[in-house]
């Protein structure tokens, strides 16, 4: 007993005076911190506990425990949401990724006008998505649309791109390709100029082909390029929403609704914020659990090799 | 000093200036005779509009309004967050009958503000929906009318000895002799609230309504089921109607026919200021106006812009007298004027239909049966989350994706849900 200190023992901690480097940093981090309080900590904070409640202006707000999650997990308009969802960010990463390393490959050589092609890259990722979507939302309008009127040139049939519930869905993934494929290309372009060139050298000397250069020397050393280019697509694809908004506000019949586009419906035209903070959180947890899975997956593989 | 300094005083410190920070524009903005106020805009006539109205109201009273614009949905996206917040930002909203069911707890009641005298001037289709069924207190009072009429191309059903279709038969009728070379007969929306709406107006007219006498889901009767077919129908069986419409809001759909592409619509009272202005319009001098169609009944929705006083509010009294100025006659006479908005005063709308001439006589006339017909969905606990189940249920009918007695019995079956825990049956 006697080697408590003194401080414990009457109940107070004594509060040494803090060193000044550590004041000064507190003081530059200050305002940081404070923003960031407000404006991130608080309001996740705020909108995962509106999960548990029935939040609807109406006045009262009863605490419902798990409800918004189990009415949204088992309602109708929720896994249609839901299904969108997967099939839009399976589909559009898979021809991001595919389609980026392609072309990424392609302007990497030393083709003539592949410095052009680079500088046009940039412009599709630098236009606002609104922009994006309400262009293609003129471009793929069957009456006035260019697409359609193409397609009428070479007698080809009309495509009903927004107002087929197959074909809408069709259409803000090819919006959602053609503003992300570039940063794709970019990234892996970045990726594919600082590989190391002995092994490629190597590899042309003992005889392989370009096509098994690539597949057994380039895209092993580009997985760390690649993992970081899905982690980015999975965390956006989550998050899309200006372009669906624009495009189709999600139907026809919520046939390309999004869960975003699904939670700002919920919370601005059905005014039930407790279901929309529900979606919102259904939809961040499952981006972490794909970016787990993305990581965690061959972490574990790996572990176990080495034991 | 600052070697003394320690984190719980660096932290306390913090959050009283992170507080006076904060606190700060709501210091600043208590002045006296100042009222703030969310206003609805649309269109580049409306800031001149709302700034003459503000001026003529601060010369009368002395009370001065500092205000913003905003267009309609953005401005219902603010209003719902502002409410949610229970913000002070402003005292007075521009809002609309679409979604006042919303706000009953956070508009402040205007019953106390507007005698019984007063009130009876209204419409009274208008004042009704502004009102809380449970309690019947007024969370706004309305400011123009919103009502529609056809509007159709008189030079072309001219041209082909149509007149404009009377009844649903003759609307598909008239519409199937008019579609073809990339112009359709007739135009409606087929997303979201406008989708709704065109649903509800079919709905009334085929004798249905959307709740029955016990506030039970009724939607899905009989008359429901006829009213989605033929509303699926012209989109899909007789094609007279863009295929593009199953996404078209209000601005797709008068575009279409102020374009020339389709030569008949049903649209609101702006729409008639809109086709008049060459700025805005290809068919200057081609149109006309006629009554709705009809089924069993001739109904349609009746709604208004109205304004409303925010419960939050510090400065009621100066705010009512601003809410009063706007629905006042000066300014009805001027919304009429600037943008034929159709007035929310019955003794205005009598002076301003006994004042006008020729054509715009006719549809004022037509207007004014409509209003007197019409009808408005209920507001009760719920029904807004209902309102956007209906969107999918009836655009999911209208896409073909599902008939549309299935898709209207499982809209009702969810509503009758949302209703229960919204506390519509307590």
């Amino acid at each position: 007993m006697s080697s408590i200190p003194q401080n414990r023992v009457s109940g107070r901690r004594r509060r040494s005076p803090l060193p000044y480097t550590w004041q000064k940093g507190y003081l530059l981090a200050g305002p940081a911190f404070v923003v960031m309080l407000a404006i991130f900590v608080y309001p996740l904070g705020y909108s995962f506990l509106m999960s548990f409640f029935r939040w609807d202006l109406s006045g009262s707000a009863p605490f419902i425990g798990t409800g918004n999650y189990t009415d949204e997990l088992f309602g109708r308009q929720f896994n249609q949401a839901l299904r969108n969802q997967i099939i839009f960010s399976v589909v559009s990463i898979t021809v991001e990724v595919v389609a980026g390393m392609a072309i990424a490959v392609l302007v990497n050589g030393e083709l003539r006008g592949m410095r052009l092609a680079r500088t046009l890259l940039l412009v599709p990722p630098m236009i606002a998505p609104a922009v994006v979507g309400l262009n293609f939302r003129w471009l793929f309008n069957t009456q006035y649309g260019l697409v359609d009127a193409l397609l009428r040139m070479f007698n080809l049939p009309n495509i009903p791109w927004l107002s087929d519930p197959t074909w809408a869905l069709v259409s803000v993934i090819i919006a959602d390709v053609w503003q992300n494929t570039p940063l794709m290309v970019l990234l892996f372009l970045a990726g594919l100029q600082s590989l190391p060139q002995e092994p490629l050298e190597a590899a042309t000397v003992d005889g392989a082909g370009p096509w098994q250069r690539f597949w057994h020397i380039v895209l092993p050393l580009m997985r760390p390029v690649i993992m970081i280019a899905l982690m980015l697509r999975i965390i956006d694809t989550f998050r899309t929403f200006d372009v669906v908004w624009l495009m189709t506000q999600g139907g026809p019949g919520g046939a390309s609704n999004l869960l975003t586009v699904y939670a700002y419906l919920l919370a601005f035209q059905a005014v039930d914020f407790g279901h929309a903070a529900a979606v919102s959180y259904i939809a961040l947890g499952m981006s972490l659990v794909v970016l787990g899975l993305l990581y965690g997956v061959p972490w574990l593989i790996a572990k176990r090799r080495a034991i | 000093m600052s070697g003394n300094l320690s984190r719980r005083k660096f932290l306390a410190a913090g959050a009283t200036v992170a507080a006076g920070s904060l606190a700060a524009p709501w210091i600043a903005r208590a002045q006296a005779n100042e009222i703030t106020a969310l206003l609805i805009t649309g269109g580049p006539l409306y800031p001149k509009y709302w700034e003459k109205i503000v001026q003529d109201f601060t010369a009368k009273t002395g009370i001065k309004v500092r205000y913003d614009l905003l267009e309609f949905t953005p401005l219902t996206s603010k209003v719902v967050t502002l409410s949610a917040a229970r913000s002070s930002q402003y005292d007075v909203y521009s809002t609309h009958t679409a979604q006042i069911d919303s706000y009953f707890s956070h508009f402040a009641p205007l019953n106390s503000y507007f005698s019984e005298s007063e009130l009876a001037d209204f419409y009274p289709v208008a004042v009704k929906y502004l009102r809380d069924p449970k309690n019947g207190n007024l969370a706004a009072i309305p400011r123009n009318m919103d009502a529609r009429v056809q509007y159709y191309r008189s030079d072309i059903y001219q041209e082909k000895g149509l007149k404009p279709a009377e009844t649903w038969e003759e609307l598909v009728d008239v519409g199937l002799k008019l579609t073809g070379n990339g112009h359709y007969g007739l135009v409606v929306p087929g997303q979201g609230d406008p989708a709704q709406r065109t649903f509800s107006d079919l709905l009334w007219q085929a004798g249905g309504d959307w709740v029955d006498q016990a506030n039970k889901p009724a939607f899905n009767s009989e008359a429901g089921i006829k009213a989605l077919t033929f509303y699926r129908d012209l989109v899909q069986k007789h094609k007279i109607v863009p295929p593009d419409a199953v996404g078209y809001q209000w601005n797709e759909n008068s575009t279409e026919f102020s374009s020339g592409t389709v030569y008949a619509n049903f649209d609101w009272p702006g729409a008639f200021a809109t086709l008049s202005n060459p700025d805005t319009s290809r068919v200057v001098g081609k149109w006309s106006t006629a009554p709705y169609v009809r089924d069993k009944a001739s109904i349609s929705c009746a709604i208004s812009h109205a304004m409303a006083l925010n419960g939050q509010s510090g400065r009621k009294d100066p705010a009512v007298e601003f809410i009063k100025f706007t629905v006042g006659p000066e300014a009805q006479r001027l919304q009429f004027d600037q943008f034929t908005n159709f007035p929310s005063s019955q003794a205005i709308a009598k002076e301003v239909i006994a004042a006008a001439k020729g054509p715009q006589a006719t549809w004022l006339q037509q207007l004014e049966t409509t209003i007197a017909n019409g009808k408005e969905w209920p507001k009760l606990p719920g029904f807004s989350k209902v309102c956007t189940l209906m969107f999918s249920a009836i655009e999911q009918a209208l896409t073909d994706q599902v008939s549309p007695s299935d898709s209207l019995n499982q809209a009702a079956v969810e509503a009758e849900d949302t209703m229960r825990r919204a506390g519509a049956y307590d």
